[in-house]
């Protein structure tokens, strides 16, 4: 565990004046003294002193500097602010440290469409400061969010208390500007800015840095919640405090933080100078948070309390002030530092485990604490099952070390035995290469190998990082006969078969389309055409981990139906409604308006089986909520549309029902008029389910009763989707009817608004003619004027007034129209403000997965 | 060698330091630079490797980056370890200065400030210099860089050290809201540090001090028997120096059998408060228990300070960095300014960070002391103030010569200064 590299190649002189000429001699640190500093990161076990360090001024600079080390063959590693806990910006190899220190500029903030742009070396809070004037934030908030660096932040996708509610940094960035291993620079854009494809943004949040430096950032915004409640609950065991994390995620409740500290962690806490009031008799103290509307807040307040009690609590305190709050959390946020203080070292661990096996796995942890004779203290992110035992010890004792790491790796076996993963956010690093083999399976491992040799083919950029520098053979490729191509789709019937199906097609050159949408398009010559619509039905389903897994052909109301028993549900209505199957969703990247309260599929996407091109099947992502071991290939079959291969299952996080369904429409006349409702509607910042204007055929103004459903308004209506206990959702109306300004919307509630939205996305993707386009929620009102000509040719458009996003469906008869039709949606996109990134130069990456070329990622022409 | 024992004996101290970074974002250095090696975590990273004998304490690396060290522990305040990273420094300070000689003028000013006379001398000098208003001429026009540069900083700090005329609304006497007590009850009896800078360049600012603890009903003692403080010697590496000096204070304020001991200075109050760890003495300890910054005294937690005539001026508070950080007096001034009638106070961006002035800095370390004192500059020109406020005459003179080179007339004062106006104006001292 503990290295030392004495012998540091040191650098060319004529490499020194390569780089002085492009950073300045300041920003060049080559002198072995000043070197030190660098040598550790926030894990102090490993020590490895960089050659050099160079801190560039500019996005231009550094990408020279990134030409010349790679022309020079000398590796590099980008370091923000070093608070790592995995050692990933340690400089292995005598590699070139890149501090993003000084480009640390918010290069803008977009109150309207709530987004920021920022360079790498932006400090998390800092953003926050800046956006809060406006009444947004930057909802990922890693404890160390007063140091860490937003490019540290996406490199690691580091997670935080709060994202048990909000999701984690991959959530919420947008698009990216790498400078790639070979200098070359690329702008990749998510599915909001325009691009329809493979996720790039998902695979390169968490590559760890090895993927190239990260030097810009487009961030997504939240409104800042209205109120907080806090509340801690003393237990006299840590099973008790489990237990009411249970109960209170049964309840129905979902708080933005729960967070556990144990009573190790509370003697330290109160031992220190830090002392938080903790009792230290307590087993365990829980710190739970909700946020949200402020009138709705006191009833959950109350329900979480009779949880605590319930579960046995001694004690429960209420925050009533910010003052109290701090004081509520300071057991919890005080307690690393306060380690610091009763023993010479530490080793944070880091690990998630599904909630369920919280209580089994606490006790062996326990156990393994008293066999090794170690003081292990845990502090957790109880909502996520994400845990972090703090092995304390004395590093100069060599024997308390060796114990220590063995006690460290049977803790890490116990987690992988119950399900869990290795690391949930503080990443692999140098750290956990050891264990990936242990939860990658060989052919997991070897895709995620090569998809980083196609980036970074001479692997200069941050390497013996993340993966183990052995890998595991794979097993043999299957060598069944090619069944006779164009004979028709062939519904998979397991991950075998699909296995054998694409391994042959491979063999052959034969190409592969995969679903029955139009959108894998026509390939060209004999081809086969592989379905998933037989993999259908729920896998597996733990209401207490709020997890599911089902087969990618399944319908999403099959789903929902399978669900409601527990009350929990998925959030999810594109077009098509709910019998758009999972795998459609996920491999064609399709949303709907609900993505506006809760996110997309693939925020809450923890796992995946995908069969590649090659016939490899890739057990991807896991059933865990929060997890970094290795780079995410499992978010790049977001919107792949069969390039890599075929879905056959997926495992989703699910949330509990909300108590009111209720929805709003307003009818207006005039669509421009309604966008600019639906637009103040949104600035209130109510956390609002979904917002859509819509206009067309279908759209009628006498919702809800079918008879007249197809009648053709003139105008548009305004619809706001509000989820929450009924107190919380009064509220709502009352803010949105104020901001609208225009009395007595029509009201619908309960099943009705669910049947509503239903057959409103049932309505979408069913036109000839059906496209979706990018566009700016700040320019909804142009949008919607733009729209006005599709609406008169008997089309039917609508839009999501948060995040921006049309979707326009039409009919058209003869050619006149379809040439109008082809006029108008020009000018939609432009009205959007939208202008799609031309597709990144990444094919190489597909190639992994589809080596002979047969899947539409090749052999398509493009992506929109 | 005797000193390095010395930092090793602080390993545990070290130990601390779980190298979580969190003090980065906060030090002005690494602000300014981006290189760790100028952050808190870095300098420590530095002594650890001396202490672990992997770096040589005459090593560049070593004394640039603590030369470079502004003292002004920030970092202190946000470490969730309690790393004491003041006392680190002045150990590790003294180490270095004792493996390489500093150069001349880092050695001159505490030389000069320990001997009574030579002070005395250059301070008068100092007064009659910025009697003739030349300074306050110069210091807006020289080159900001090399040797003009310095002096015109000399000079910017000379000139904002005189007097300010606070003009805001009638200077008549007006009525106070709360008449004081012809005869206040004494609350007790103080002693006041009259320190060397603020006695020879800021008496106004002793003057000020007093008004306002007589108002409130306390006691001045005189203690004709104190000296300079020694912050300034500690600060640089001269312990021995410093404990000297510190040992004439401690006997002198222990002598005099008072409540406590007063300081107006932030930097020399810090020093007094930790002359126990410095000395190591029982006596020390005791007296330093008493210390308090005057806006404590008068407006701690418990308390308010009478209130005098209306002072309609917008004010913007800066803490000095002493005060905020090294003594953690946070709220005191704060509240202590809002107790005065009509006065208006505007929050500074960024105001927990230093202004740069940290003893001679600007002239050591002319360029990076420049930049730190441009971004405090630039922040408080945003908050549109008619004054600034601090209570540390380093601090009062750095910021008011980076307002004169910005061509500001903008002044810098003691709060206390604005306390005693409210107070004069109604009619009371
Ligand atoms: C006290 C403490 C609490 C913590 N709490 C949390 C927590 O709650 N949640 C959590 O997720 N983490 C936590 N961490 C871990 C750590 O803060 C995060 O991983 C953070 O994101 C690292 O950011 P950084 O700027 O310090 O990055 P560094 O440590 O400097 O680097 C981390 C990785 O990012 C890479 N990197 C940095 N910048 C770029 C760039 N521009 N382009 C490409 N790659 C880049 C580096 O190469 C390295 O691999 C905690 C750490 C500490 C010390
Ligand atoms: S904040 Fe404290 S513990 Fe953290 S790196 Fe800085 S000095 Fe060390
Ligand atoms: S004292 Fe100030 S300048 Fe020195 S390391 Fe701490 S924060 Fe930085």
């Amino acid at each position: 565990m503990s290295t030392t590299l004495p012998l540091v190649p040191s650098l060319p002189l004529i490499l020194r004046g390569k780089l002085a000429d492009v950073v300045g001699d300041d920003h060049l640190i080559t002198d072995p003294d000043r070197l030190l500093v660098y040598e550790s990161d926030g894990l102090t076990q490993y020590r490895f002193s960089p050659s050099a360090v160079i801190l560039p001024g500019s996005v231009a600079e550094l990408q020279e500097a990134i030409r010349i080390l790679h022309l020079e063959g000398r590796a590099f590693v980008a370091r923000g602010a070093g608070t790592g806990l995995s050692g990933g910006a340690l400089a292995t190899e005598g590699a070139v440290v890149i501090g993003t220190a000084r480009l640390n500029r918010i290069l803008e903030v977009d109150p309207a469409n709530r987004v920021a742009r920022v360079e790498p070396g932006v400090v998390n809070t800092d953003l926050t400061r800046a956006t809060r004037p406006h009444g947004l934030i930057y909802a990922p908030d890693p404890s160390s969010q007063s140091a860490c660096t937003l490019g540290g932040n996406v490199a690691e996708n580091s997670g935080g208390p709060h994202c048990l509610k909000y999701g984690v940094t991959s959530r919420y960035v947008q698009a990216l500007t790498v400078i790639l291993p070979d200098g070359s620079r690329v702008r990749l854009e998510g599915a909001g800015r325009g691009w329809r494809g493979p996720d790039w943004v998902g695979l390169f949040v968490g590559s760890e840095g090895c993927f190239g430096v990260v030097t810009e950032i487009e961030v997504g915004l939240i409104p800042e919640p209205e109120g907080v409640r806090t509340l801690l609950g003393i237990f006299d065991s840590l099973e008790g405090a489990g237990r009411a994390v249970t109960a209170i995620i049964s309840s129905g409740l979902l708080p933005a933080a729960l967070e556990i500290v144990d009573q190790e962690t509370i003697r330290a806490v109160e031992a220190s100078v830090f002392a938080a009031g903790y009792p230290t008799d307590a087993g365990a103290a829980l710190v739970v948070e909700l946020d949200g509307v402020e009138e709705g807040l006191d009833a959950e307040l109350e329900l979480a309390a009779s949880c605590v009690r319930e579960e046995g609590a001694s004690e429960v305190r209420i925050a009533q002030s910010d003052a109290e709050r701090t004081a509520l959390w300071a057991g919890r946020k005080r307690a690393f530092g306060a380690m610091g203080r009763i023993a010479p070292d530490l080793l944070v661990q880091d690990a998630t485990v599904p909630r369920s096996q919280l209580p089994t796995v606490l006790r062996r942890i326990g156990e393994i604490g008293d066999r090794y004779g170690l003081t292990i203290a845990n502090v957790f992110h109880a909502g996520d099952g994400n845990l972090h035992p703090n092995l304390l010890f004395d590093r100069s004792d060599a024997e308390e070390l060796a114990r220590v790491e063995a006690a460290s790796r049977e803790i890490m076996e116990v987690c992988i035995e119950v399900g869990g993963t290795i690391t949930g956010e503080h990443g692999v690093g140098i750290d956990k290469r050891g264990y990936m083999a242990r939860v990658l399976s060989p052919e997991v491992l070897q895709a995620m190998s090569e998809v980083r040799s196609a980036l970074d083919p001479s692997r200069l950029c941050n390497p013996g990082k993340v993966l183990p520098d052995e890998l595991p053979a794979r097993s043999e490729l299957p060598n069944e006969p090619l069944p006779a191509p164009d004979s028709g789709p062939i519904e998979v019937e397991s991950d075998r078969h699909a296995s054998e199906l694409l391994a042959a097609a491979s063999r052959e050159g034969v190409s592969v389309a995969i679903g029955r949408g139009r959108s894998s398009g026509a390939p060209p010559g004999p081809h086969l055409r592989l379905s998933a619509r037989g993999l259908r039905g729920v896998i597996d389903h733990s209401p207490p981990d709020l997890t599911v897994t089902v087969g990618a052909g399944t319908p999403i109301g099959e789903l929902q139906e399978a669900l409601r028993a527990s009350r929990q549900w998925f959030p999810l209505d594109p077009p098509g409604g709910d019998d758009t199957t999972l795998g459609q969703v996920l491999a064609e990247g399709l949303g709907g308006p609900l993505c506006t309260g809760y996110g997309r599929l693939r925020d809450h996407l923890l796992g995946a089986t995908l069969v590649t091109g090659e016939g490899r099947i890739l057990e991807l992502g896991g059933r865990v909520v929060k997890n970094v071991a290795g780079f995410d290939l499992l978010r790049l079959t977001v919107g792949s549309r069969g390039a890599l291969g075929l879905i056959t299952r997926l495992t989703l996080r699910l949330f509990p029902l909300p108590a009111v369904d209720r929805t709003l429409v307003w009818a207006l006349d005039d669509p421009a008029e309604a966008a600019r409702i639906g637009m103040r509607l949104a600035a209130t910042g109510s956390p609002i389910a979904a917002l859509e204007w819509i206009a067309g055929p279908g759209s009628g103004p006498c919702v809800g009763e079918s008879a007249s459903d197809d009648a053709v308004p003139a105008g548009a209506l305004v619809a706001a989707r509000l989820h929450g206990n009924r107190p919380s959702v009064e509220a709502m109306v009352r803010t949105l009817e104020a901001a609208a300004g225009i009395a007595s919307p029509r009201g619908l509630e309960g099943e009705e608004s669910v049947e509503w939205w239903e057959r409103r996305a049932r309505r979408e993707g069913t036109g000839a003619v059906s496209v979706a386009i990018s566009s700016l929620a700040s320019s909804s009102e142009s949008v919607a004027e733009a729209t006005r000509g599709w609406v008169d040719l008997g089309g039917r458009a609508s839009l999501h007034l948060v995040g921006g996003g049309v979707r326009l469906d039409l009919d058209p008869e003869g050619e006149s129209a379809a040439d109008r039709a082809r006029a108008i949606l020009d000018e939609v996109v432009r009205a959007g403000g939208v202008t799609p990134a031309p597709a990144p130069e990444l094919s190489g990456v597909l190639g992994v997965f589809d080596p002979a070329g047969i899947l539409p990622g090749r052999w398509r022409e493009s992506w929109s | 060698m005797e000193l390095r024992a010395a930092l090793e004996e602080q390993k545990d101290r070290l130990g601390h330091c779980v190298h979580c970074g969190f003090c980065l974002p906060v030090c002005p250095t690494y602000i300014q630079l981006g290189d760790e090696a100028d952050s808190p975590r870095g300098r420590l990273h530095l002594m650890r490797a001396v202490v672990e004998g992997r770096l040589e304490p005459e090593s560049d690396a070593y004394q640039l980056h603590l030369d470079r060290c502004l003292g002004c522990r920030a970092c202190e305040t946000v470490c969730p370890s309690g790393v004491e990273y003041g006392f680190l420094l002045e150990r590790a300070r003294a180490l270095a200065v004792e493996a390489r000689r500093p150069p001349l003028p880092v050695r001159l000013l505490p030389a000069l400030m320990a001997r009574g006379g030579a002070r005395s001398v250059a301070l008068a000098m100092g007064r009659v210099m910025r009697g003739t208003g030349i300074p306050e001429t110069m210091a807006g026009r020289l080159p900001t860089t090399g040797v003009w540069g310095r002096l015109g900083l000399a000079m910017g700090m000379l000139a904002s050290s005189r007097p300010s005329r606070l003009d805001a609304g009638p200077a008549a006497p007006a009525k106070a809201t709360t008449e004081p007590r012809s005869d206040p009850p004494s609350r007790g009896r103080v002693a006041m540090l009259t320190g060397c800078v603020q006695s020879g360049l800021f008496a106004h600012v002793n003057r000020a001090t007093r008004t306002v603890l007589e108002v409130n009903g306390w006691e001045v003692v005189e203690v004709p028997g104190q000296g300079c403080c020694g912050a300034l010697h500690a600060h640089s590496g001269r312990l021995d120096q410093a404990r000297d000096l510190a040992r004439v204070n401690v006997s002198a304020f222990s002598a005099a059998g008072v409540d406590h001991v007063i300081s107006n200075a932030a930097g020399c109050g810090a020093l007094l408060r930790e002359s126990g760890e410095l000395l190591e003495d029982e006596a020390a300890e005791a007296m330093a228990k008493g210390v308090r910054d005057i806006s404590e005294l008068l407006a701690g937690e418990d308390r308010e300070p009478v209130r005098g005539a209306p002072l309609p001026l917008k004010v913007a508070y800066d803490p000095p960095c002493h005060l905020h950080h090294a003594q953690r007096v946070t709220t005191s001034p704060i509240r202590l300014l809002e107790s005065i009638p009509e006065l208006e106070l505007v929050p500074i961006p960024g105001a927990e960070e230093c202004c740069g002035g940290a003893g001679i800095y600007g002239i050591t370390h002319q360029e990076l002391g420049g930049r730190v004192g441009r971004r405090k500059t630039d922040a408080i020109l945003t908050t549109g103030c008619d004054v600034v406020a601090t209570g540390n005459p380093g601090c009062q003179m750095q910021i008011g010569a980076g307002l004169l080179a910005a061509g500001e007339s903008i002044r810098v004062v003691h709060p206390v200064e604005l306390l005693a106006e409210s107070y004069r104006r109604a009619g009371w001292g």
